[in-house]
């Protein structure tokens, strides 16, 4: 009888029972958290206001501002408030930043601190499932514990993932990791003053943004250029020097990072509900459901994909799809429609292989669905080569939006982008401002060659069979 | 359950009532073919009935459908024709709800149990999703309904949170069972349930079947291809050869005198454990035909040992007769073989196929042997037609003169015994000698 109702117990219950894994995993949550109570309360509070907005009539608009202005007393310890960078030089000692620090220190400072606290969420989530795992979980091992295993054996895949994993955070912690901000530096620079120290005069002096970019513009020759890791004339710090207008390159290349990041991952995630569904349809219902679709999706192969990216632009050119997210919109949409025939063929073998398997028999001679046949027996099996599939052409995709906006089509200045990064520098490469393309095109190759090697891990993780290494070999050999 | 009851639920199988009948069902296969639809002929006309607790074993060589036919019974697969009642409703045609309670009451145990259960769900919601798919009960419920079933079937509670991997090929089973048992059908189409097993382990399942089968009053259709596992486990047997039910008929009086020649030859292939008895195994010539093109008369009579002789040929020497249906066997494979496109063009313009060399065929099946010359002049005329590309010309002058019924008609199932025997062969006619005693002569 223990046994009949052990397994009854829901999970609250089996926590209650052993509370110590739990609890102590929680303080560290609620410690996280509280660091960025601010941050995440702003967040809520955002969408708040957005959701309001849409409301006829504004009710309680007036709330949402104040709650805005209340919110921003509160300390978060990943932001520009808590380790300020941006000061100047009085002659003696640096004023407005963190303990007195230089810019380019207070700087390093929050840098570090933004991916110490990235991974340690990461760690903590991690820690939760081992718990969970360890703890309070029924099944004494799951068919996903031996992924996770040969994942944690697998280097390569473990380099991709903390690749994957900075370039994320990169993208996410964008607004706290430049050095200046997207609206003083880039977008409104003749808005905002900063004072700098004058060597000349020994005083302190104000200047606005604007004329202090076109004096620390990077052109190529000596005197006009911004190395990176150095100060301008004006005492601000470029931990990545500076563009050819005098702008922050580091604060555009992670903003850079946030859209390249937000057009991949949706294209690929519409693409993959297209393809993934589409799947399940052939691979149950073959035949005339498989050719129709085999039928679309060769029309659609059969279209050069940069070729139909830049037509499609050049038509929307001038209209309002153009303009949403300074036309990122329209990329993910044209992406999407035009990668999902690859998603689709990459995934439709294993379809078909697990649909001729006998569970799919079973189920169906007791009745289940088709819906809940493909759900539950069919795209489970799928969807990992789908996850490889997926990592493998975000890559691809991101070189795509680089290329495009290289061509000056994409995405619509002054929202920075790596490809247009690459081409305003492209006449300096052989000169002292080397770094405006080689750093973008570096990050660029880092991060598909990141994404790629997660692919591979997930693939070899998922699918140990499929190894081409020496490693199947040695299993083939014991068995 | 103890076995007097085992014996009263024997005794009354008898007058029950009938729970399955099947009705010349016919499954064929179009596949797809724009230019030919010549179909394969998995089930090919069959009938039978089941009654109400039995168990029907289903025999026969792989690929001669008998897994269609379950597989047919059990909705998976299409009817082409005929009807299948159960309980008096014809199931071949039901939709919506009808057939959801129809999956309600039939359900099957698979044959691989590697491939049967889901990898990624528990042991518990595998056996569970019959259960949320009817909607049984609560949810609690379902849960207290399974925990009982795998205790049933010889598994634990505490499996419920395991995964099929971590069970052995005999313990899967178990799980299937469970799952074919949750909704409390009245019958069970198991699909060579054991012969993926260990031999040690059949046994336990075999006796699981039975237990289970005494415990609920289960009707079974156990279709397998090992005699010795239908004769522990059967009532009665059927017989199946290319698409067709050749005998129907309680176990033990068929492994005792078997009446249709084709299981004459398959309880022979049984091996016998005891080498000093002498045996007399009878081994079939060449293969079954191909289900697209079965022969027009008995489904058997291409491979038959003691098939009807036309009268003329009666006396005819037993090789020289033997090396006939070798030679229709011949054409027969000639006809079906596509012709290249090369082979098609040379056939057109008149010249020589590579397939031509009638009279080498000839001299190699005929050649030692005194051949009289009215039978070998029959034969240069077939060797002619077939020389000319014409082989159907030539299958249909060998047939015209050395035919018999079994070529041309099909036999019907004749009853042998007294016990309801059911047997596909022209031999049980009373102008003909039975099977058994042509055997004898044969074995002489």
């Amino acid at each position: 009888m223990s046994t009949q109702t052990e397994t009854e117990i829901p999970l609250r219950q089996r926590v209650a029972e052993n509370p110590q894994p739990a609890l102590v995993w929680a303080a560290i949550g609620a410690v996280l958290v509280g660091v960025e109570l601010g941050a995440i309360l702003q967040v809520v509070v955002a969408i708040g206001g957005v959701i309001v907005n849409l409301v006829p009539g504004d009710p309680g608009a007036a709330l949402v501002t104040s709650l805005q202005e209340s919110l921003k007393g509160i300390p978060t310890l990943v932001s520009r408030e808590f380790i300020p960078n941006q000061g100047y030089w009085n002659g003696s000692e640096w004023v407005g930043t963190f303990l007195g620090l230089s810019p380019g220190q207070a700087w390093a400072v929050r840098f570090v601190v933004v991916y110490a606290y990235a991974f340690a969420v990461l760690g903590w989530l991690w820690d939760g499932y081992k718990r969970y795992r360890q703890y309070y979980r029924r099944a004494d091992w799951t068919p996903r514990d031996d992924v996770v295993n040969r994942f944690r054996g697998h280097t390569w895949g473990q380099f991709g993932l903390v690749i994957t994993i900075a370039f994320v955070v990169m993208a996410v912690f964008a607004p706290a990791l430049g050095p200046t901000t997207m609206e003083q530096n880039i977008l409104q620079p003749y808005d905002y003053e900063i004072n700098y120290f004058d060597e000349e005069s020994q005083t302190v002096e104000t200047a606005l943004v604007g004329e202090a970019n076109i004096g620390s513009g990077s052109q190529g020759a000596g005197d006009e250029n911004v190395a990176p890791m150095t100060y301008d004339d004006y005492g601000r710090f470029h931990p990545f020097g500076t563009a050819t207008n005098g702008k922050d390159l580091f604060t555009q290349v992670v903003f850079g990072a946030r859209i390249s990041l937000t057009i991949a991952t949706v294209a690929m995630g519409i693409a993959g509900i297209i393809g993934l569904s589409l799947a399940m349809i052939t691979a149950y219902y073959k035949g005339l459901a498989d050719l129709a679709i085999v039928l679309a999706s060769d029309s659609i192969q059969a279209l050069p994909v940069i070729m139909v990216l830049i037509l499609m632009l050049v038509i929307f050119q001038n209209t309002w799809v153009r303009d949403l997210y300074d036309g990122a919109v329209l990329i993910i949409l044209i992406f999407s429609l035009v990668y999902w025939p690859f998603i689709w063929r990459s995934i439709r073998g294993p379809a078909f292989q697990v649909s001729e398997q006998d569970w799919i028999d079973a189920a169906k001679s007791f009745g289940q669905t088709p819906g809940q046949v493909m759900r539950k027996h069919m795209a489970p099996y799928v969807f990992s080569y789908m996850l490889i599939y997926a990592s493998l052409s975000l890559g691809g995709i991101i070189i795509s939006v680089a290329g495009l906006s290289y061509l000056g089509l994409g995405i619509t200045a002054p929202t920075p982008e790596w490809g247009r990064l690459i081409a305003d520098g492209q006449q300096y490469v052989a000169s002292p401002s080397w770094h405006i393309s080689l750093i973008p095109g570096v990050l660029i190759t880092l991060v598909v060659t990141g994404l790629n090697a997660f692919g591979d891990g997930i693939r070899d993780a998922i699918d140990p069979q499929a190894d081409t290494g020496d490693e199947a070999a040695a299993t083939g050999g014991g068995a | 359950m103890s076995t007097t009851s085992t014996e009263e639920s024997k005794m009354t199988r008898e007058t029950q009532e009938t729970l399955l009948e099947v009705d010349d069902l016919k499954t064929y296969y179009e596949d797809g073919g724009l230019l030919n639809s010549n179909p394969v002929k998995a089930v090919d006309g069959v009938s039978f009935e089941i009654t109400r607790g039995e168990t029907l074993g289903l025999v026969g060589e792989s690929g001669c459908g008998k897994s269609t036919l379950g597989r047919t019974l059990m909705r998976l697969e299409e009817a082409t024709a005929g009807e299948v009642k159960l309980n008096g409703t014809d199931i071949t045609t039901l939709s919506g709800a009808d057939l959801k309670q129809f999956r309600n009451d039939v359900q099957m145990v698979f044959q691989d149990p590697d491939s049967s259960l889901n990898e990624r769900m528990t042991v518990g919601e595998i056996i569970r999703e019959p259960l949320d798919v009817h909607d049984w009960k609560t949810p609690d419920e379902r849960r207290a309904r399974v925990r009982e079933l795998l205790e049933t079937v010889g598994l634990q509670e505490e499996h419920y949170y395991r995964y099929p991997h971590q069970f052995s090929g005999g313990q899967r089973q178990r799980i299937g069972i469970a799952r074919a048992l949750a909704l409390e059908p009245e019958f069970i189409i198991l699909d060579e349930p054991v012969s993926a097993l260990d031999v040690s382990v059949q046994a336990k399942i075999l006796n699981l079947l039975e237990d289970l089968q005494n415990e609920f009053g289960l009707t079974y259709l156990f279709i397998a291809h090992d005699l010795a596992v239908v004769r522990h486990i059967c009532d009665r047997v059927a017989v199946m050869y290319l698409g067709n039910i050749m005998e129907i008929g309680p176990a033990d009086e068929m492994f005792e005198s078997p009446a249709n020649p084709y299981t004459h030859a398959l309880l022979s292939s049984i091996p016998e454990p005891d080498p000093t008895v002498a045996r007399d195994r009878i081994t079939l010539r060449g293969t079954p035909p191909s289900p697209r093109d079965p022969p027009a008369g008995c489904p058997f009579s291409t491979r038959c040992p003691v098939k009807i002789r036309p009268d003329q040929y009666t006396d005819l020497d037993d090789d020289v007769w033997e090396r006939i249906e070798v030679f229709r066997e011949v054409l027969r494979e000639r006809s079906r073989a596509e012709l290249s496109l090369s082979d098609r063009v040379r056939k057109l313009i008149g010249r020589e196929t590579v397939q031509a060399g009638m009279d080498d065929t000839l001299t190699e099946l005929f050649g030692g042997l005194s051949v009289p010359v009215s039978v070998m002049d029959h034969l240069k005329e077939a060797a002619d037609y077939a020389e000319n590309g014409d082989e159907d010309a030539a299958r249909a002058y060998l047939r015209e003169e050395f035919g018999s019924v079994c070529d041309s008609e099909r036999p019907d199932q004749l009853g042998v015994g007294d016990r309801g025997r059911l047997s596909l062969c022209h031999r049980h006619d009373e102008q003909y000698d039975e099977p058994a005693a042509v055997f004898e002569t044969l074995v002489q």
